[in-house]
């Protein structure tokens, strides 16, 4: 399979302040990657060198095996891209405003229709045909955002946070959307801080740090990495006895969200958790499977 | 290859400027302001003129300083200047920076709109100025050549100011106020040169504004020609270059700056 986008080395920094160091990636045509990390990581500099709107200080990018510098404009109409906020002309209707995107890159009428009328499909922008986005909810601003990125069948998608700024029900819609997309067999390169989203959805997953990849790899190879161990969930009113046994035990605590878990080996039955930890007191153990949440965890700190 | 970047530039341009006029269109009340703003400043022109038959010659320049110093300054540089903090604010700026649109397009697209709007504001103005009396005298072409001159200086002038100095919609009305109503006052919108002291009148020779009150009021309240106007017409399409230039060279500092951001 050919690499839609290889980035190589890249390095930025803002002032005395490294944001990018030795960032290195792949993406293979039709697959989802997925960029993770704390804020302040580097993913948007990542995605704006990407997208042209900065310059990197060294390295190399390849947008289907041509250097990115020296494509210069003609890049513009390969990639797509959807930053967090919606940019959008509020006083124009959805199907106005995809039409003046798809005039800015040279698209006929006859296209022009054409495609919008697919957009306006896929995205299920009809209902709201006769609105103007000013008044559109933030879902449907954001649907509209995703579906202009598309406009000129780019070769690749770059999604910076695509559900950030939308309620519960707008991004589980956003998400099938995604879903569809790649279904129809486009590239996309997306953050993202939705990580049981990123597990269900990414091909590839690259968790970024201080400007460069700590793990990179599929799902199962993220998993992998944990090596033999389960993760074992346990509530406790008495935490420090708790936490003091188990550091006697060499189970690595993971502080995921506000729960109490731990890394045993894999080879544990839950009978051999609970013998393990007898004299302390404790409401309730359970063996849970390992999920990216966890890997994140474990390696970014 | 150059046939098809220049279809893209004349795409482009078409787009930019479609896209303006239906804004403009949709923005009900701010339309309403926009077309009853010069109709009412010639109303009240024509009623400080209507006791005086003499005064005949003064409501003809005062229908042609109206048009071209105050319709079209507010119309096309106000404008411009609104639509630069808009697309800032609205965060449309980057969006328009990752897309293939180019920096002279995106000129034109305004100037486009620009000059579609001052077409019409002409077309009501003069309606408005003939039913009380005022009349247009000159060549038609010249006076329409003039128009194009002066909206072109008005939207380089309003992208310079815009980007310079209106990051914020807020700060369109009094950048405005502060700079533009001070070049109107200097450039005879208001009062004729001749009753201004000589320091300010010399002073005013700087001011691109009198040269296009000049040149319209010359051509549409006197009947002048080319021959007559040839300082003020070199001087306007001299400015009108270097407005280009200014407008289209602040843009593409704005997107080298906005991508930097």
């Amino acid at each position: 399979m050919t690499n839609a986008l290889e980035i190589e080395g890249l390095y930025k920094r803002f002032g005395s302040h490294q944001v990018l160091e030795d960032f290195s990636l792949e993406i293979k045509k039709g697959t989802i990657v997925g960029l993770i990390g704390p804020n302040g990581s580097g993913k948007s500099t990542l995605l704006n060198i990407v997208c042209q709107l900065l310059k990197a200080d060294a390295g190399q990018i390849h947008l289907l095996g041509i250097p990115l510098h020296q494509m210069d404009s003609q890049a513009r109409k390969m990639i797509g891209f959807c930053s967090q906020n919606c940019a959008l002309y509020n006083d124009l209707l959805p199907h106005e405003n995809l039409d003046f995107f798809a005039r800015l890159y040279g698209m006929g009428p006859s296209n022009r229709r054409t495609r919008i009328h697919e957009l306006m499909d896929d995205f299920g922008l009809w209902s709201h045909a006769k609105t103007r986005v000013g008044r559109l909810s933030g879902g449907w601003r954001q649907r509209l955002h995703i579906a202009i990125s598309m406009i000129n069948h780019p070769e690749i998608l770059i999604l910076d946070e695509p559900t950030a700024a939308v309620d519960a029900s707008a991004r589980v819609e956003l998400w099938q959307l995604v879903e569809n997309l790649r279904a129809s067999g486009t590239t996309i390169l997306l953050t993202t801080h939705q990580l049981p989203e990123a597990q269900r959805l990414c091909d590839r997953i690259a968790l970024m740090q201080n400007g460069h990849v700590v793990l990179q790899g599929s799902l199962p190879e993220l998993l992998a990495s944990m090596g033999e161990h389960a993760l074992v969930k346990v509530e406790s009113s008495a935490i420090n006895a708790l936490i003091h046994r188990v550091e006697k035990l060499g189970w690595k605590p993971l502080n995921t969200s506000d729960e109490m878990c731990f890394l045993v080996p894999k080879l544990y039955k839950l009978i051999d958790v609970v013998a393990s930890l007898e004299g302390v007191d404790i409401t309730s153990v359970s063996i849970k499977q390992i999920t990216l949440e966890e890997v994140y965890f474990s390696f970014i700190r | 290859m150059i046939n098809g970047q220049a279809n893209l530039l004349l795409s482009q341009t078409l787009a930019v400027s479609h896209r303006m006029l239906l804004e403009q269109w949709r923005q009900g009340r701010g339309l309403i302001f926009w077309a009853a703003f010069p109709i009412f400043m010639m109303l009240l022109f024509g009623l400080v003129y209507s006791h005086n038959e003499s005064m005949r010659a003064g409501l003809d320049a005062a229908a042609a300083g109206i048009l071209i110093g105050a319709a079209l300054f507010f119309s096309c540089l106000g404008g411009s200047v609104a639509i630069i903090a808009a697309e800032r604010e609205r965060g449309t700026l980057r969006r328009l920076l990752v897309s293939p649109l180019k920096p002279l397009a995106y000129f034109f697209g305004v100037v486009l709109a620009q000059l579609q709007l001052a077409a019409l504001q002409m077309v009501m103005l003069y309606s408005v100025a003939w039913m009380i009396g005022a009349r247009y005298h000159g060549s038609w072409w010249l006076g329409g050549f003039i128009l194009i001159l002066s909206v072109f200086s008005y939207v380089g002038m309003g992208f310079f100011l815009g980007i310079r100095f209106a990051n914020k919609s807020e700060q369109v009305v009094v950048g405005l106020s502060a700079i533009g109503v001070p070049l109107l006052v200097l450039g005879g919108t208001f009062f004729p040169l001749e009753i201004m002291p000589q320091a300010m009148q010399m002073v005013a020779q700087l001011d691109p504004m009198l040269h296009m009150n000049q040149a319209f009021k010359g051509v549409a309240a006197y009947g002048l020609g080319v021959e007559s106007l040839r300082f003020e017409l070199i001087f306007l399409v001299l400015f009108c270059l270097f407005s280009v230039f200014l407008g289209v060279h602040s843009y593409q500092r704005l997107l080298d700056k906005e991508s930097l951001e």
